[in-house]
């Protein structure tokens, strides 16, 4: 379930903790674990990391439902992270994602069919002054209008390509 | 710790610094509300139920998590601490259902009770509230999650005493739930505890689903009586029925906690199975009769069989696990006012030829503060919960564990060295181990020593013992299938001389301490049970023997009882196709619960109880039964009123210490070794009977396990049956044995 390079990678994060505290390491092994497996957690995914840093499985999976980051469905290879709190509302990004919704063919929480592309509603990212704004992978993206979105879609489609 | 004095509610109390405030309160009787909170977990003060109104502190702070300093005034109930309360309560039920109508915790619930003192009669809430799914957690627990408050009681008892965390919180705010991870269902041999901590009706009994109402019931003091520690209990009664067990607190013995095995076994005592009227065999048919036509046939035909022609040598009476203190009592003096010495209950032993003697000499709450353990041939952790529960708080204490067992097992505590070998090989281990105990305190050695061999792992077995500290070693229940297990025994208490360990003798169970206290083994030129059947005996006395369980050597003894001739009385609870077989006459007698009597647990304690019911239909206590099947055959010294008077008649008598031999014999038989074991749920009548209990997957153990060299020599692959149960391959077996665990008749007994 867990490749050999993927262990190498825990086993780093296992050392930064006192012996007999591998299970410090669930958060670290759980992110290289999703990636690994299309970015998302199946049960089995959780139990191995589990057993991997002799944990009870509870206890990742405790781990791995408290954070929005854990995804549990297959997600799309891009996730649009698209903040609703309180600046980016009032700066229309209500509107905007039904803008996106409707541009993808999918709601919040669903991949489109090639499975390129998911929306996520998320809380605020810290970027108030660009409102509205979201997020894909790493990179911020800010001052959202339609034709921004549709720029930034096309670009990952064109990309996939 | 030292003394200070504190002020709660305008009143002076004493108490030690450092101890959480609702220690103190609790002592003293004055009541704090409480979800979350249990004096046998950690502290997780995440309910906020309990907050009190602490001078000086500028907020509200929970009493379960304060620790007390000198001086400090605390105010449970002015209107700082009440509002607090008042305010905690609302958000508590903000979610909840509030089904207490439907609800099986109705009558019994922290969050009703707390919510009648300190809720309010009017919801503000008016959004929807939240549902949550429940998952199928096993045959014993009914889960309503929704009713849930999320006070993590039996995410900790998970974590902290039963040592399998399987419940846990998933999911955060709004979405958080408590759920197992995985589906196959609770796994602890110790689950239903978790109905008892849960403080509102989301973990109930499954078996006991919307049967009555708390209220309806009667709570009795009573003894379990499955296995050697004897947890103290409350059945719970309705119209002459027990409904419902839960635990009684006794610190001495079972803390707060009681195992599965004894809180959900009462169920087959409504099983339809029980024996229920006397009967007697006339002509090869079994006829329903009167109890005075039973009992005056079974004196006549113990008149006819032996007792006429001066034969009683030619009787012999046999005893299961199960009878009480007194019964074993009764019995055994029957036999012997007859002039028998054939009297046992080892029944399932293999090897009788010298006795296993050991003495334990330890008691159980002693067994925490142990700092090395050795265990020998157990799986503490299913066959004697409580004990391993004792064994496990030492672990976390930092005791080291040892383990000899001929296979691995799923320890709930950290093992430090697991041996796996063949029963044939523990004898040489021990000697062994005796060998470089006597030489590292430079003693003469003894001829048997001179040539046995040690090596690296069984010096460490012995320095571990020889270490600093006050350690224990263990002898299980598998050790009465090895040929050896008087030597075994003779061996582990030199050890233990030599290196000052206790002993804790767990080599039989139930309530076997009983028939050891009342005398119900062969006296002089008496015969124990294997030799009993050999010599085909011309009459017998059963109590509660179901032989294909009971009996070591089963296939045997069902042979020898069918032999033509012999006349057997038996005294069961439950019908059994062999009993009827061999039997000439059958007795119905009451089963745990509906007698009164004592059981003796491992500490040597006596522990009495009264009938929790009456019996059923026609059945009657033993007790009685024996007293009267006495007076029939006219023996003087049986006048009791009751069964207290038996128990003191015991008591009063002088116990002769047994003499055995200390003969030490280190030959073994080669070969394929065969360990028989009833699985934790078949340990006797009533718990085979207890449905849900046997749906359980501890209860559904039933398998011969062996590696993989061994089942070539046995020509077996995975899946085949192997002396009536499923073969399974596993590296975990010792080589050249064969574990065989099962919840069903077998044709284990008696194999090599
Ligand atoms: S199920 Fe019961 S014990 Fe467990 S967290 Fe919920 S309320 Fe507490
Ligand atoms: S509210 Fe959207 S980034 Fe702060
Ligand atoms: S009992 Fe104190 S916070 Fe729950």
């Amino acid at each position: 379930m867990i490749s050999n390079k993927a262990k190498k990678q825990i086993d780093i994060w296992v050392a930064k903790y006192p012996e007999g505290r591998q299970s410090s390491a669930v958060m670290e092994a759980l992110k290289i674990v999703q990636a690994e497996n299309d970015n998302s957690l199946t049960t089995e995914a959780i139990q191995a990391v589990a057993d991997y840093l002799d944990m009870p499985g509870i206890a990742a999976a405790e781990v791995a439902t408290f954070y929005e980051n854990y995804n549990h469905k297959p997600v799309g290879k891009h996730t649009i992270r698209f903040c609703h709190n309180i600046s980016c509302m009032l700066n229309g990004a209500d509107d905007l994602i039904v803008y996106l919704e409707k541009k993808l063919g999918v709601k919040t929480g669903e991949v489109t069919k090639d499975s390129l592309i998911n929306v996520k509603k998320v809380e605020c990212l810290g970027a108030c002054v660009g409102a509205p704004m979201f997020q894909i992978g790493d990179q911020y993206y800010e001052n959202l209008t339609t034709d921004k979105i549709d720029e930034i879609v096309d670009g990952l489609r064109k990309k996939s390509k | 710790m030292a003394k200070i004095e504190i002020e709660i509610d305008g009143k002076l109390v004493n108490a030690r610094a450092g101890e959480m405030l609702i220690a103190v309160t609790d002592r003293e009787s004055i009541s704090v509300p409480r979800f979350c909170y249990h004096k046998k977990l950690s502290i997780s003060a995440n309910c906020r139920m309990c907050l009190v109104d602490v001078e000086g502190a500028p907020k509200p702070q929970p009493a379960c998590s304060t620790p007390i300093a000198d001086g400090m005034k605390i105010h449970t109930q002015n209107e700082k601490a009440k509002a607090s309360q008042k305010a905690v309560m609302e958000f508590l039920l903000i979610n909840h259902p509030l089904d207490c109508p439907i609800c099986d915790q109705g009558g019994e619930c922290e969050l009703q009770d707390v919510a009648m003192d300190y809720g309010s009669d009017v919801s503000r809430f008016t959004e929807g509230k939240r549902i949550v799914a429940d998952s199928d957690i096993g045959a014993l627990i009914q889960t309503d999650m929704t009713r849930c408050i999320h006070c993590t009681r039996c995410v900790r008892f998970g974590a902290e005493i039963a040592g399998i965390m399987e419940m846990g919180g998933t999911g955060r705010g709004e979405d958080m739930k408590i759920e197992p991870f995985l589906t196959e269902g609770i796994q602890s041999e110790l689950s239903g505890n978790m109905i008892d901590v849960c403080p509102v009706g989301a973990l109930t009994s499954k078996p006991f689903r919307y049967e009555l109402r708390s209220w309806q019931m009667n709570s009795m003091s009573n003894i379990a009586r499955h296995d050697l520690v004897g947890s103290n209990i409350y059945t719970q009664t309705y119209k002459g029925k027990v409904k419902r067990i839960v635990a009684r607190d006794n610190d001495d013995t079972n803390e707060t906690w009681i195992s599965d095995r004894d809180r959900f076994s009462y169920e087959g005592l409504a099983h339809e199975n029980r024996l229920l009227a006397p009967q007697i065999k006339v002509e090869g048919e079994w006829k329903e009769v009167e109890w005075n036509v039973a009992l005056d046939f079974a004196t006549r035909g113990l008149g006819n069989s032996v007792l006429n022609n001066h034969q009683s040598d030619q009787l012999g009476a046999l005893a299961s696990n199960t009878a009480t203190l007194e019964e074993f009592h009764l019995l055994q003096k029957i036999l012997r006012e007859l002039g028998s010495e054939n009297i046992d209950h080892r029944l399932n032993v293999k090897n009788l030829n010298s006795p296993i003697a050991l003495d334990s000499n330890v008691k159980l709450v002693n067994l925490e503060n142990m700092d090395h353990a050795l265990i020998i041939g157990s799986y503490t952790r299913l066959e004697q919960p409580m004990v391993n529960h004792r064994l496990r708080k030492a672990s976390l204490k930092g005791a080291t564990v040892d383990v000899i067992n001929a296979m691995e097992f799923d320890f709930n505590y950290s093992i430090n060295s697991e041996n796996i070998i063949a029963p044939n090989k523990v004898v040489a281990t021990l000697a062994g181990v005796l060998k470089v105990v006597l030489e590292s305190k430079q003693q003469e050695l003894p001829d048997y020593l001179t040539s046995v061999k040690t090596d690296d792992v069984i010096t460490e077995l012995a320095e571990k013992l020889l270490a600093e500290g006050q350690s224990v070693i263990v002898l299980g229940e598998h050790v009465i299938n090895n040929d050896s297990a008087a030597s075994i025994a003779n061996l582990i208490t030199n050890i233990a001389k030599q290196t000052k360990s206790s002993t804790l003798n767990l080599s039989a169970s139930g309530n076997s301490m009983a028939a050891n206290l009342s005398g119900f083994v062969p006296g002089k030129g008496g015969l124990d049970v294997n030799a009993m059947l050999e010599s085909e005996l011309k009459a017998y006395i059963l109590l509660d023997v179901y032989p294909h369980y009971d009996f070591h050597h089963s296939i045997k003894a069902i042979d020898a009882l069918n032999k033509d001739g012999a006349f057997i009385i038996s005294l069961n609870s439950f019908k059994d196709k062999d009993v009827a077989n061999y039997s000439d006459v059958m007795l119905p007698i009451s089963c745990f619960y509906e007698t009164s009597g004592s059981h003796v647990n491992i500490e040597g304690e006596i522990q009495s109880f009264t009938a929790s019911v009456s019996a059923p239909s026609d059945t009657k206590p033993a007790w009685k039964v024996l007293k009267v099947l006495a007076d029939l055959l006219e023996l003087p010294g049986f006048h009791y009123a009751d069964s207290a008077q038996v128990t003191s008649e015991i008591t009063h008598q002088s116990h002769k210490s047994h003499v055995h031999d200390e003969n030490i014999d280190l030959t073994t038989k080669q070969g394929i070794q065969i360990i028989w074991q009833k699985s934790p749920y078949a340990v006797d009548a009533l718990s085979r009977h207890a449905i849900s209990l046997q749906a359980t997957k501890i209860g559904q153990m039933n398998s011969a396990s062996m590696n993989k060299a061994t089942a070539k020599k046995l020509e077996m692959t995975q899946g085949d049956e192997y002396l009536g149960v499923p073969a399974i391959i596993s590296e975990t077996v010792a080589n050249n044995c064969v574990f065989v665990n099962a919840n069903r008749s077998t044709q284990a007994g008696g194999q090599s």
